[in-house]
């Protein structure tokens, strides 16, 4: 269901998952009142948010919403003023935990003077990987981001788009259990964001969850299970994405073989309209549809076709920070 | 291996391919190649007697020296000021504190990384500059590695200093604060040096205590001792030269020695502090 805004101001309650009667792991992220000021500045207000695990979250939010914040208080790179959060069932800034979380930030540099194939033995030999492994790791992150033939050369020589690939390349390195991305995508061409979906796509097969913390939709529309939306440091909204844009759809119909306004009777679907050759039912349930069409086919009707039209994210997006 | 030791490595491997290393040791070579050359005029002159010769070229080499101690501690002070306010900066930091590290960890190892550079640099300059004034006029100071140690030490308590400095302020902050602080430190040891010589107190005290506050200068006095032979600071005794800033009668004390590694202590505690209470 949506969560609008709701806010739990008690100790961090785990949830956890039941599994033939056994507890199992914790989710991947829980945040209870998660806050952070700067100053008189309130950059996270009380944020209450759970990712589960294996699924790709979408965090989204406007320029200057608190995103970048709210990861970097996830990696412990800040601490929070108020609240509390487990990563991974482990408190913020849990060293042993980090062990398990790749993390591409949104602006970062690698070593200018190290190759790209340097600065992932480097980032192997931070993660305490066996040395016989670094070689098949480096090369294997290489390869998924597209950067095999580029691995000697020295990151100087690297455009902004190489950086960010070279970033998720390391990110992916020791088979996190979650993988935070922060803007993976802002330097990407077109080729790139859709290299970046399919390693995401790639991650969640694998069990992987994946923190993606974006502010271009169209990205959390392609890859997330679940989003929040987060505006002023407060999350407005959480939910699956049909969660979020709402059960309510408009549906579009061909039909022959009756006459005009044959509709009259099925008021209690929505709406209904006409748009040229289609007619229209606006605000009807999902769960409906089949209903809907079965009563077409008993008043005789034809049924060329049938189109739902969920409304765009971006619309509800927009929808939501202007309610505010 | 140990992330310190990681860090470490990655930080000599990228002053390596900065040529920071080629850097110094082709300008040192070249001061030195000059110095060589004046060493053999000084200590071949027939304008001296053997007996000013003798007081001449320790006295010079000193000078060197001390051109040399400068250039490190401000060496020490340009490496240690980015180190970590630039990486903060540039994001480099971000993907690396991010890792199973502790901060203690990045910090000591950059601190480690630095400072073998700068050990290699100091050993290079003596072992160079040593070596050209014994072979130009025979002389070798009594403690040629106790000297090496003492110039070291007071470019690594810059070094430190800066790195602690780095932790909080913008590179060119800290450089310029390290740099004065350092340059401060020396004036106040020539005034002091100044007040024994006409024997004014309060002139001597501000050099106590600017020994004791930045102990640069007392370091560079340690270095100085171990440069010249017990008969040359007899004869500058008997001519009264405890007024000039470039002569000692004194090695450095235990008590001193012992300050000074606290000193080090308390600033290098008070960068891992800082730099673990810094939010990126």
């Amino acid at each position: 269901m949506i969560d609008e805004g709701s806010v739990a101001h008690t100790a961090v309650d785990v949830p956890t998952h039941s599994v033939g009667g056994r507890a199992t792991q914790s989710p991947a992220i829980h945040t209870v009142g998660l806050s952070k000021r700067f100053g008189s500045t309130v950059a996270v207000n009380s944020l209450s948010m759970t990712v589960e695990r294996g699924e790709v979250f979408g965090f989204l939010g406007p320029n200057g919403a608190g995103k970048t914040t709210v990861v970097k208080l996830l990696l412990g790179l800040a601490r929070p003023t108020g609240g509390e959060a487990l990563v991974l069932g482990a408190p913020l800034g849990d060293r042993e935990t980090r062990r398990q979380i790749g993390y591409l930030p949104e602006l970062f540099r690698f070593q200018a003077l190290l190759t790209a194939r340097e600065v992932l033995r480097l980032h192997c030999r931070l993660l305490r990987l066996p040395r016989e492994e670094w070689e098949q790791a480096a090369r294997q992150a290489l390869e998924t981001v597209g950067l095999l033939d580029r691995g000697d050369d020295r990151v100087a020589t690297f455009s902004k788009g190489m950086q960010q690939r070279l970033g998720l390349g390391v990110a992916l390195l020791g088979t996190p259990t979650l993988v935070v991305l922060d803007e993976p995508t802002s330097a990407l061409d077109p080729v790139g964001r859709h290299d970046v979906r399919e390693i995401i796509r790639g991650l969640r097969e694998r069990g992987s969850t994946v923190f993606l913390n974006t502010h271009l939709l169209a990205e959390a529309e392609h890859v997330c299970d679940r989003v929040a939306v987060i505006d002023k440091g407060t999350a407005i909204a959480t939910g699956s994405l049909a969660e979020l844009l709402g059960r309510q759809t408009r549906l579009r119909l061909k039909v022959g073989g009756l006459g005009e306004d044959w509709w009259t009777g099925l008021g209690r679907f929505g709406r209904w309209g006409r748009e040229d050759e289609w007619i229209v039912v606006d605000g009807i349930d999902p769960s409906g549809i089949a209903d809907l069409v079965d009563q077409v086919v008993a008043l005789g009707g034809r049924v060329e076709a049938v189109i739902p039209e969920h409304e765009s994210l971006e619309a509800r997006f927009l929808e939501l920070l202007g309610r505010r | 291996m140990n992330p310190t030791f990681t860090i470490a490595a990655l930080t000599i491997k990228e002053s390596v391919r900065r040529r920071l290393l080629l850097a110094f040791v082709a300008i040192t070579a070249v001061i030195v190649g000059l110095s060589a050359w004046g060493f053999d005029r000084l200590a071949h002159s027939h304008r001296i007697t053997s007996g000013e010769n003798h007081v001449a070229i320790p006295d010079a080499l000193i000078l060197f020296m001390f051109m040399f101690s400068f250039v490190l501690a401000l060496s020490a002070s340009a490496i240690a000021s980015p180190a970590i306010s630039s990486e903060i900066e540039s994001g480099v930091l971000m993907t690396v504190v991010a890792r199973p590290v502790r901060r203690i960890e990045v910090l000591l190892g950059k601190w480690l990384g630095l400072a073998v550079l700068l050990a290699g640099y100091a050993a290079f300059v003596c072992a160079l500059e040593f070596v050209v004034v014994w072979w130009t006029s025979g002389f070798v100071p009594p403690s040629p590695v106790l000297v090496c140690v003492y110039l070291f030490a007071e470019g690594a308590l810059l070094l430190t200093l800066s790195l602690f400095l780095s932790t909080r302020l913008p590179a060119i902050a800290a450089g310029v604060i390290g740099i004065a602080v350092f340059g401060a430190g020396w004036l106040a040891g020539v005034v002091g040096t100044i007040g024994t010589g006409l024997n004014i107190a309060a002139l001597r005290t501000v050099g106590q205590v600017g020994r004791f506050l930045l102990p640069t200068d007392g370091l560079w006095h340690a270095a100085i001792f171990y440069l010249q032979s017990p008969s040359v600071i007899a004869e500058h005794i008997t001519e009264g030269g405890q007024g000039s800033p470039f002569y000692t009668d004194t090695a450095p004390s235990w008590a001193y020695l012992l300050w000074v590694a606290c000193w080090f202590l308390i600033v290098l505690v008070g960068a891992v502090a800082s730099f673990e209470r810094r939010e990126l």
